[in-house]
């Protein structure tokens, strides 16, 4: 060891032992580790590129956002990292629903957000919207259910994983409904648009801003949105439960969540940042563009938030006859 | 806009001084990043994401996209240099390539690839500019049964592909479709032969099988066969670094038939880069007229995968120019990236935007200008790499691929499973089993199997399905050709014996 990197490892100590006296507060020490679920360019990925990239841009924070891909079993790999890193105050990571419904089904998911790590934020609340190819006979929800149920199992939709949020809307319907179709996995979101457009698949749950390109080039129709309300821009479109059906509050959560045991202050850190990160126009701008919504939660809020909701997907799954292993 | 005059709006903004400069920092990028096993063009442009954002849309994405075809340039040259395949799409590089080198002609395997991507590479954005709406058509057409049916004829070409023996060469494959399915399933979400290690619920990750079969494994079979000194021959004089006339000539169907099943392929957003240069590979061989020569170091086995490789290119950005679909990394990160300027790529792309859609296939004539002459004079450069005795070059592939694993993967865990790769790449080698069947099996498994279950699942569970749908049908027939064609011949062969002992 060098006479510098001796000094610095010094340095490194105390700064270490000021860091854990002057507990109040906390100051990142180096890049902040974003770790997300999907690889470089899935729609995860995206978000947090883009926060990490108004912090950036605005001066948010006094060190570097970078994004760190831990791909793989869903979001599984990812909550693992998280779950190793127990009290590093470095690292946060992006959650969505399917961090919550991984554990539940997945025997090798053991690490579930809300008990085995720290939840700080929620920032976003996304609607989707459900689309057919546009010289399709169904122009309604009602159509294609009533397709399902004269033709059981031979109407098709695309999708993600059984875990997906696609797939307990679709386990929800069925269940209120008795139709029956049939669920295809693809493994990214141009597969699963492919096989729509190409006319190989009926129908597929998609978000608002891709929706609206391929609406405009005259290529999909909008049947029905999954969302509260009627969506900005989107509003000759009824909401599943102006079609009669069950489902439009399984949107999709995204939110931010901390290491286990994090302290205390460095939540508190994470919370103000996020918070004003949230507050910028460039955020307000990402949320219009993309049809999002909800209220920016803080720890406490977050946490509650999630508790429901997991207890909420898990009836869900149960219900549609899925194995639950939590 | 018809195509010419888009063209010429696009050259007018590609010629432009600081897109010109874009351009060129996109593709020098490319080629650093291609030549480093491990760090891969989708990274770096996820990397490079941020700083772009107050670009200009159309140089943004110049110099993105110059990164995403400037490193597959790069990409062959550690395949052919030292069996280190950086990425599925130069697996069938190695093949050729690196024999080609074992015998002394590096620099002309080199300089092959650099002109089969140049040709290919502009083959692809020629066919981009012309045609780019229809062939979005075609490439919906496909459906899962056809990809299935692609990927077995991509893995029959394994016969082709598995040297002496077809038992061996099945065997490999095999195996290497069972490495495929280890980690979590796409349809049910379960784990599949993880045992126990969380690191592996990802699935292993190509670098780490590759780089184990092929170059650690080299590596022992030099060490044990007592190499000394110097491992291969590199001749003096550059210009016995470049590829002659005769090589160059041999590679003539290669440079088309690269270009061509490379953009073919490219376009499906289910196929892409590495079954097309599989595929150009098992083609080139299947009409050659020494196909026995495969495998001990021809130019053309060299050409014909690394054109492919390029032209997949041009083809790739068809599906996300026109309809907004990406088939891949890079192509996503790319897609996010123009929605983060406020570009929306879909079906109004070209009318909206005809900037940033005619200025990229503009500036992608120029980059592949630029490239191959920044990649030409590299070569007799890096074949002095050779020249290096093996006490230090040993070394430095192990470092190289050690450090590329970590950088693909960022885990310790891949480094141990990197040695036991290693350690069957050799065990295969000393029992003459044969290395690529495995490594092919093990890149199209995936998404073979996806293609498989999701025909089945889409027919309710009937295999006609394969066969009720005309493209599927002829590559399935295609592929039991060429699987049954060794054993005619040998019918045929073993006749005449009969009749010649007869008579």
């Amino acid at each position: 060891m060098s006479k510098r990197t001796l000094l610095a490892a010094m340095f490194a100590a105390i700064g270490a032992f000021a860091a854990t006296t002057a507990q109040a507060e906390f100051k990142p020490s180096g890049p902040i580790d974003f770790v997300v679920h999907g690889g470089p360019g899935s729609g995860n990925d995206v978000t947090a590129r883009t926060l990490a990239t108004i912090i950036e841009a605005e001066k948010l924070a006094p060190v570097r956002v970078q994004v760190v891909n831990k791909p793989g079993g869903g979001s599984t790999s990812a909550a693992n990292y998280i779950y190793s890193k127990k009290g590093d105050n470095q690292v946060i990571g992006l959650y969505t629903n399917i961090w919550l419904t991984d554990p539940l089904v997945q025997e090798a998911a053991t690490h579930r957000l809300v008990t085995d790590m720290t939840p700080i934020a929620r920032l976003t609340m996304e609607p989707a919207l459900i689309v057919v190819r546009a010289d399709s006979p169904i122009k309604s929800m009602q159509d294609f259910i009533k397709m399902a149920k004269e033709k059981p199992g031979q109407m098709k939709e695309s999708g993600g994983s059984i875990t997906s949020r696609e797939n307990v809307v679709r386990q929800i319907i069925q269940k209120a409904t008795g139709a029956h179709w049939a669920f295809i996995s693809f493994p990214s979101g141009g597969r699963r648009l492919a096989a729509l457009l190409g006319g190989h698949v009926d129908m597929m749950i998609l978000e608002p801003s891709e929706a609206s390109e391929q609406v405009r080039g005259g290529k999909l129709r909008i049947i029905a949105s999954v969302s509260e309300k009627r969506l900005p821009g989107f509003g000759d479109v009824p909401t599943l439960k102006d079609s009669g059906l069950p489902g439009d509050d399984v949107v999709q959560a995204r939110g931010v969540v901390g290491t286990p045991g994090m302290s205390a202050d460095a939540v508190a850190y994470y919370t103000d940042l996020l918070r004003r990160t949230t507050q910028t126009k460039e955020w307000k701008k990402y949320l219009d563009e993309n049809s999002f919504g909800g209220d920016f939660l803080g720890p406490k809020e977050t946490k509650e938030f999630l508790t429901t909701y997991e207890g909420k997907i898990r009836n869900t799954l149960k219900e549609a006859g899925l194995k639950v292993v939590r | 806009m018809d195509v010419l005059s888009g063209l010429a709006h696009g050259f007018s903004v590609a010629l432009q001084l600081n897109n010109l400069g874009w351009c060129f920092l996109g593709c020098f990028l490319g080629t650093v990043v291609g030549i480093l096993p491990g760090l891969g063009p989708a990274a770096t442009i996820a990397m490079l994401i941020p700083l772009t954002l107050k670009m200009d849309p159309a140089s943004g994405i110049i110099m993105l996209a110059g990164i995403y075809y400037g490193a597959k340039y790069g990409g062959s040259t550690t395949s052919i240099l030292l069996n280190i395949p950086g990425e599925s799409s130069s697996v069938a590089t190695c093949i050729d390539g690196y024999q080609m080198a074992r015998k002394g002609r590096a620099g002309a395997a080199l300089g092959i690839a650099a002109i089969a991507s140049f040709i290919a590479g502009t083959f692809g954005v020629v066919a981009l500019s012309l045609m780019a709406p229809p062939v979005a058509a075609f490439a919906l057409s496909f459906n899962s049964q056809e990809y299935f049916a692609l990927m077995v004829l991509g893995l029959a070409l394994v016969v082709l592909l598995s040297g002496e023996s077809l038992l061996k060469g099945l065997l490999a494959l095999l195996v290497g479709l069972w490495l495929a399915s280890i980690g979590t399933d796409l349809f049910s979400a379960q784990a599949r032969f993880i045992f126990g290690q969380s690191e592996l619920l990802g699935g292993l990750d190509f670098t780490v099988v590759a780089i184990g079969v092929f170059a650690i494994a080299e590596v022992m079979a030099s060490i044990e066969d007592g190499e000394e000194s110097q491992i291969l021959p590199v001749p003096k004089g550059i210009l016995n670094l470049l590829p002659n006339w005769q090589e160059l000539k041999a590679c003539r169907f290669a440079f088309f038939n690269g270009s061509v099943v490379g953009f073919i392929l490219g376009v499906l957003p289910g196929a892409g880069a590495t079954i097309a240069s599989f595929v150009s590979y098992g083609l080139e061989k299947a009409v050659s007229r020494h196909p026995e020569k495969f495998g001990t170091g021809v130019p053309e086995g060299v050409a014909a995968p690394e054109g492919a490789n390029n032209a997949d290119t041009g083809g790739a950005l068809v599906p996300l120019l026109t309809l907004g679909i990406p088939n891949g990394a890079s192509t996503a990160i790319m897609l996010s990236a123009l929605v983060l300027w406020g570009v929306r790529p879909g079906p109004m792309m070209i009318q909206e935007s005809p900037t940033v859609f005619w200025g990229l296939v503009a500036s992608m004539y120029i980059g592949n200008a630029m490239l191959i002459i920044l990649n030409l004079p590299l070569v007799p450069l890096f074949a002095q790499i050779l020249r290096l005795p093996v006490h230090m070059l040993f070394p430095l592939i192990f470092g190289v691929s050690m450090v590329g694993v970590y950088a693909a993967t960022g885990n310790v865990f891949n480094l141990g499973l990197l040695s036991l790769f290693g350690l069957l790449g050799f065990v295969m080698r000393k029992l003459k089993f044969p290395a690529t069947p495995l490594l092919l099996g093990f890149v199209l498994g995936d998404s073979m199997e996806q293609a498989l279950r999701q025909s089945l699942m889409m027919s309710q569970g009937d295999p006609l399905t394969f066969v009720e749908r005309p493209m599927s049908a002829i590559m399935l027939a295609l592929a039991v050709i060429i699987l049954i064609s060794p054993l005619l011949g040998r019918l045929n062969r073993a006749r005449l014996r009969a009749i010649t002992e007869n008579g």
